[in-house]
C-alpha cells in the first residue's frame, strides 16, 4: 500500500516538475485550508481562478512549493501579504489586461477592464487620498470569484443591485465622496417595472450597469457616459429597440424611432440640446416606469409649466378627467411628439379640436374650435403679410428698423396664442390676438410707407431727369443758334 | 415783308426756346434747392439713436418694480430690486425672443410666451431660456438714471 | 423788372468793372481740334468738386465723427433725414466720378503735352491736387465706421507703415496712436472736412487762375496747321454753354446712380472681430494694392512691401515732375518716348484695376 502512495506520489511530482506546479503540491491551500481552516481558502475552492490552477501564490507572492511556512511567507521569496489598495487591481490586470496569459488559460475574456476601470468615475476618484474608489475586488469579491452567468455571482444581474447597493446606499460611505449624491437609487429601482421583475427573477430587465456599464462607469454629467442626457436614448435602446429581446414583455419597441424624429429628439440628439428631454425625463431614471394617466400633464407641465397651468385652470381638465384621457399626450402624442402648429387648433380633418367637438353632437365647441382656428389663421396672415412687406422694403433698400420692431411684436403674440390656446377660452384668445393684429397693421403701415418713399424717390428721379433733359436739349439748341448766328 | 416775317418767326422762336431755358433753368433750381431745403429741416426725431437712454430721476422708480425702455430699436428691461439696486437687462427673452417682464410676485424677471423666469441677475433659471439675458450697464448720476451699452 | 435788374448790374459794374471781365472772356478762345472732347474733363472736375463742397457741408450738419456714433449718425442720416440717402449717396458717388474725371484730365493733360512750358505751375497744382483727391477718397472711406472701411483703412496704414525710417511715424500720425481707433477717426475726419480742403481751395485757385491767365493749351498737331485753318470757339458763352450742358448730363447721371444704387452702408466696425475676408482698398487704390501682392516677399535683400512703396512714390514723383525732364516737347519736338509711358501705365494701371477688381 505504501509502496503504491510513493509510486502515485513520484507520479505527480514528475507531474508538478513537468507543469511547474499543481495545487496539490500548494502548501498554501494545504496548510490554510487543511490546518489553519480560514475563510479565504475554503472560499478560494470554489474560485474559477482555483479550477483554472491558480495558485494563492500568484496573487499574495512566497513560493507555495516550501513546505516551512517561514520559508513559504518569506518577503525574500516574494511573499506581499495581502495587497492594499490599487495593488489589488493591478495584481488582477497581470493576468486579465494580457490577452496572451488570458488566452494560456483558455479564456476568451475582454483585456480591458483595468483600463476602463482607470477611466471610469470609481477608478479616477478617491475619497481617501490613498486609494482609488473602487478595486475589482469591491464587486467581484477576492476569493470564490465566479464567472458572470454564475446565479452565485454577485455581478450576476439579480445580483447587481445589491452589490452596487453596498456602497450606493449606505449614507455614510457616500457622504465620504459626495454629500449631494442621492442614496435612494436602490429603493426606487424596486418601484421600477425593471426592477420589479428582476425581484421576480428575471435576468433580462435592466440592472445598474445595463445602463451605467461595468468597467467604465462615468458620472452622468460626463458626456461620456451612457447616461449623459444626449447618449440616454441610444442606451434605453440598447433593449427597447430589440424586438427579439423585448418579444416577452409585449411591448412597442418603436420609441426610439419615433423619438428620435420627434421635436424633443431633434432638440436632443442632432442639435445635443442638454436641456431637452431624454427618455429619463418623462420615466424616471431609477425609478423607470411608464407615467399614468394621472401625471403625464405634471411630467410635461415641469417644462412646459405655462401650458400645464393654463390646462388646468381650463373646461378641458375636468372633461379629460372623466373621460380619463390623458392631459397633454390626448393632442400631443407621446414619444412622437411633433412640433406643434396652427393645423392642430380647429375643426379641420388635420385638427385634433373636432375629433371631440363634432358638429352634430357638439355644436358649441365645434363652432368655437372654427372661430379660434380662423382668429390664428388671421393673425397668422396679416403677420405674413405684414413680414412680406417689411422685407419687401427691406430689399428695396428701405430703412425699416421701426416696423421690425413692431414685427417683433406680432411675432410675439402669435407665440403667446399658442401658449394661451390651452386655456381654451374664446375671450382670453381674443386678447392676445388682438395685441397681435395690432402691431402687424402698424408694421404694415409702416412698410407700406417705406415702399411709397421707394417709389416716390424713382418719380422724383424721373421728374427731374425731364427736367433736366428738358433744360439740356434746349441749351443744346440755343447753342446751336448762337453759333449759327456767329457763322 | 418776307423778312420782316422770317425775323418775327425767329423772334417767336427765340423768345420759346428762352422760355424753356428760364423754365427749366428755375424748376431744376427747384429741383436741388427742394431736397436741399427738405434735408436742413430738423427730422421728428432729432437725435441720434446711440449707445445710451436717460430714464428719469432715481426717485420716480419704486422699488421692487420693472419697466421696459426702448434703447434704439431694442426694448430694455430696467429692474429695480427690493433693496434698491438698479439694473438693466435686454429685454429680448433668450428662447424665443419675447419680450419679458418683471414679475413682482415672483420677485423675477419673466417671460410670457413660455414661462421662461431669469434672476435679477438676469440668469436664467428656469424654463426654456438657454442663456442669461444680456446686461446693460446703468449709470445714478445725481439722481439721474441712463442705461449703456456694455463696451 | 428789366430795369431794375439793369440798374443792379450798373451798380455792381461802377464797382466791380465786370466790363472789363466780360470783355476778357469774350476775347478768350478755346482751340477747336479733333481731341477738344479732352477739354471739358477739368471744367467737369471743377463741377464735382463744387458737389462734393455742398454735399459734404449738408452731411456735417448731422454727421458726428466719433467711435460710438459714426456709424449709427450715418444710419440716422440714411433713414430718419429726409432726402439723406440722396445726399449722402451723391457724396459718395460722386467722390468716386470726381477721382475718375480728375485721372482722365490728367492723362488728356499728359498726353496732349499740355504740361510743357509754361504750364508747368499748371501741371504741378494738378498733379497736387489729384494725390490730395486720394487722400480725400482715403480719409472719407473710414468715416461711416463700418467694417469695410475699418479694416481697409487698418491695410492701408499698415502699407505705410513698411516704409524704412519715415513709415512708423507717418502710420502712427495717421492712426493717432499705435492702432485703428476712434482717435483715428477724429483726425481722419479732421483731414477730410478743415486741412485737406483748405489746401485744395488755395490749390483750385492757382490752377484756375493760371488757366484762365495762360488761356487753353494748344497741342502740336493743332499747331502744325497753318493759322487760317485753325478753328476756335469763344470761351463764353459757347465753350462755357456747352460746359453747362456736360455738367447737366453729369448731375443726371448721379441723381440716378444714387437712386437705383444707394451707397451701402455695410455693419458697424468691431475692432475685435476678425478681418472679414477678401478686404480691398477702393478702386482707386486697387492697382497699387494688386502690384504689392505680385512682389514677392523679398527682392534681393530689400523687402518686397518696400521695394513696391518706394517704386511707386519714386514713379509718382518722376510722373509729377515731367515738365522738366521732357525737354523735347518743349522745345515742340516730337517725343513718342512720352507716349509709350504715358500708354504703358495707362494699360499698367486698367489690367492691375481689373485683375485687382476679380481677384
Amino acid at each position: 500500500m505504501k509502496q503504491k502512495y510513493i509510486l502515485r506520489g513520484c507520479v505527480l511530482m514528475v507531474l508538478v516538475l513537468c507543469t511547474g506546479r499543481l495545487f496539490a503540491a500548494d502548501q498554501c491551500i494545504a496548510c490554510h485550508a487543511g490546518v489553519v481552516g480560514d475563510k479565504p481558502s475554503a472560499l478560494f475552492k470554489h474560485d474559477i481562478h482555483f479550477a483554472k490552477r491558480i495558485s494563492c501564490a500568484d496573487c499574495h507572492g512566497g513560493n507555495p512549493k516550501a513546505e516551512e511556512m517561514e520559508a513559504a511567507m518569506n518577503p525574500k521569496q516574494g511573499f506581499k501579504g495581502v495587497p492594499k489598495g490599487d495593488a489589488i487591481s493591478q495584481v488582477c490586470a497581470r493576468c486579465h489586461s494580457d490577452s496572451t496569459k488570458m488566452k494560456t488559460y483558455g479564456a476568451a475574456l475582454p483585456t480591458n477592464q483595468w483600463g476602463n476601470l482607470q477611466t471610469s468615475a470609481h477608478g479616477k476618484l478617491s475619497t481617501t487620498g490613498k486609494e482609488h474608489i473602487a478595486q475589482c475586488i469591491t464587486c467581484h469579491n477576492a476569493h470564490g470569484i465566479v464567472s458572470v452567468k454564475n446565479p452565485a455571482s454577485p455581478v450576476y444581474p439579480l445580483n447587481v443591485v445589491k452589490t452596487c447597493s453596498k456602497c450606493h446606499a449606505n449614507a455614510a460611505f457616500m457622504r465620504t465622496y459626495n454629500p449631494s449624491l442621492p442614496i435612494d437609487q436602490a429603493e426606487k429601482y424596486r418601484t421600477s417595472v425593471h426592477g420589479a421583475l428582476n425581484a421576480k427573477g428575471d435576468p433580462k430587465p435592466a440592472v445598474c450597469s445595463s445602463c451605467h456599464g461595468s468597467h467604465d462607469i462615468r458620472t452622468s454629467k460626463d458626456a461620456k457616459s451612457s447616461v449623459y442626457p444626449v447618449n440616454m436614448p441610444v442606451t434605453c435602446s440598447k433593449c427597447h429597440s430589440d424586438a427579439q429581446y423585448m418579444a416577452k414583455y409585449r411591448i412597442p419597441t418603436n420609441q426610439y424611432d419615433k423619438f428620435a424624429k420627434s421635436v424633443h429628439g431633434v432638440a436632443l440628439l442632432r442639435k445635443h440640446d442638454v436641456g431637452a428631454p431624454s427618455c429619463n425625463s418623462c420615466h424616471g431614471n431609477h425609478g423607470a416606469t411608464p407615467p399614468g394617466v394621472e401625471s403625464v400633464s405634471k411630467v410635461c407641465g415641469t417644462c412646459h409649466a405655462l401650458n400645464a397651468d393654463l390646462f388646468s385652470a381650463s373646461p378641458h381638465k375636468k372633461a379629460f378627467d372623466d373621460r380619463k384621457l390623458p392631459e397633454c399626450e390626448t393632442c400631443h402624442s407621446n414619444h412622437e411628439i411633433v412640433t406643434a402648429t396652427d393645423t392642430l387648433l380647429g375643426v379641420a380633418p388635420e385638427a385634433v379640436c373636432s375629433r371631440c367637438h363634432q358638429e352634430s353632437q357638439n355644436p358649441k365647441g365645434y363652432a368655437i374650435a372654427k372661430t379660434m382656428r380662423q382668429l390664428n389663421d388671421s393673425l397668422a396672415l396679416s403677420g405674413s403679410v405684414a413680414t412680406a412687406l417689411v422685407n419687401e422694403a427691406e430689399q428695396k433698400g428701405m430703412e425699416v428698423t421701426e416696423a421690425k420692431f413692431k414685427l417683433r411684436d406680432a411675432r410675439q403674440a402669435h407665440l403667446q396664442m399658442r401658449t394661451m390656446v390651452h386655456a381654451f377660452n374664446e375671450d382670453k384668445f381674443r386678447e392676445v390676438i388682438n395685441k397681435g393684429m395690432a402691431a402687424a397693421s402698424f408694421a404694415k403701415v409702416e412698410a407700406k410707407d417705406a415702399i411709397d418713399e421707394y417709389y416716390f424717390r424713382r418719380i422724383g428721379l424721373g421728374v427731374s431727369t425731364l427736367i433736366i433733359t428738358i433744360l439740356s436739349i434746349a441749351l443744346f439748341l440755343y447753342i446751336r443758334r448762337i453759333e449759327k448766328k456767329q457763322v | 415783308m418776307m423778312e420782316k416775317s422770317e425775323a418775327q418767326t425767329s423772334d417767336s422762336k427765340r423768345d420759346f426756346l428762352k422760355l424753356i431755358l428760364g423754365g427749366g433753368f428755375l424748376a431744376w433750381i427747384g429741383a436741388v434747392l427742394y431736397p436741399i431745403a427738405a434735408y436742413l429741416k430738423p427730422p421728428k426725431q432729432n437725435e441720434v439713436e446711440v449707445s445710451s437712454v436717460k430714464v428719469g430721476l432715481l426717485k420716480d422708480i419704486e422699488k421692487d418694480s420693472g419697466q421696459i425702455v426702448k434703447f434704439g430699436n431694442k426694448p430694455v428691461i430696467l429692474v429695480r430690486t427690493a433693496a434698491g439696486d438698479v439694473r438693466a437687462f435686454s429685454a429680448v427673452c433668450t428662447h424665443l425672443e419675447c419680450t419679458v417682464t418683471y414679475r413682482k410676485d415672483f420677485g423675477m424677471i419673466w417671460c410670457a410666451c413660455h414661462n421662461g423666469k431669469y434672476d435679477l441677475n438676469g440668469r436664467n433659471v428656469s424654463g426654456p431660456p438657454p442663456r442669461p439675458l444680456d446686461e446693460l450697464r446703468v449709470t445714478i448720476q445725481g439722481e439721474e438714471v441712463s442705461i449703456f451699452k456694455k463696451s | 423788372m428789366k430795369n431794375t435788374f439793369k440798374k443792379i448790374y450798373a451798380w455792381v459794374d461802377e464797382r466791380l468793372e465786370l466790363q472789363d471781365l466780360i470783355k476778357f472772356m469774350a476775347k478768350k478762345y478755346v482751340p477747336v481740334h479733333s481731341h477738344s472732347i479732352w477739354y471739358y474733363f477739368g471744367g467737369v472736375s471743377l463741377f464735382l468738386f463744387i458737389i462734393q463742397v455742398v454735399t459734404g457741408i449738408l452731411l456735417l450738419m448731422y454727421y458726428k465723427g466719433s467711435e460710438g456714433l459714426a456709424f449709427e449718425s450715418i444710419q440716422f442720416i440714411m433713414s430718419k433725414v429726409a432726402f439723406g440717402w440722396l445726399i449722402r449717396s451723391v457724396h459718395s458717388w460722386t467722390a468716386n466720378l470726381f477721382i475718375l474725371t480728375a485721372m482722365i484730365h490728367m492723362f488728356s493733360v499728359y498726353f496732349e503735352k499740355a504740361y510743357r512750358k509754361p504750364r508747368e505751375l499748371t501741371w504741378l497744382s494738378g498733379m497736387l491736387m489729384l494725390f490730395l483727391l486720394l487722400g480725400f477718397g482715403f480719409t472719407g472711406y473710414l468715416l461711416p465706421w463700418n467694417e469695410l472701411a475699418f479694416f481697409a483703412t487698418k491695410v492701408g496704414t499698415e502699407i505705410s507703415g513698411a516704409v524704412p525710417v519715415i513709415g512708423k511715424p507717418i502710420m502712427e500720425f495717421m492712426r493717432g496712436g499705435d492702432d485703428v481707433t476712434g482717435a483715428t477717426l477724429s483726425r481722419l475726419f479732421g483731414f477730410h472736412v478743415a486741412v485737406l480742403p483748405g489746401i485744395f481751395t488755395v490749390l483750385l485757385g492757382l490752377h484756375l487762375l493760371l488757366v484762365q491767365r495762360q488761356g487753353m493749351s494748344e497741342p502740336s498737331h493743332y499747331t502744325d496747321q497753318p493759322e487760317r485753318e485753325r478753328k476756335t470757339m469763344p470761351f463764353f458763352p459757347n465753350f462755357f454753354l456747352r460746359d453747362v450742358l456736360f455738367w447737366l448730363v453729369v448731375l443726371n447721371l448721379i441723381a440716378i446712380l444714387a437712386v437705383f444704387f444707394p451707397w451701402e452702408l455695410g455693419v458697424k466696425a468691431d475692432p475685435f472681430a476678425s478681418a472679414p475676408a477678401g478686404i480691398k482698398p477702393e478702386w482707386y487704390f486697387l492697382f497699387m494694392f494688386q502690384t504689392l501682392k505680385y512682389i514677392p516677399a523679398k527682392v534681393w535683400f530689400i523687402d518686397g512691401e518696400v521695394l513696391g512703396i518706394l517704386a511707386f512714390g519714386l514713379a509718382g514723383m518722376l510722373w509729377m515732375m515731367v515738365p522738366f525732364w521732357d525737354r523735347k516737347s518743349s522745345r515742340g519736338e516730337q517725343n513718342r518716348f512720352i507716349n509709350y509711358i504715358g500708354l504703358f501705365v495707362v494699360m499698367f494701371i486698367i489690367v492691375l484695376t481689373i485683375v485687382g477688381w476679380l481677384a
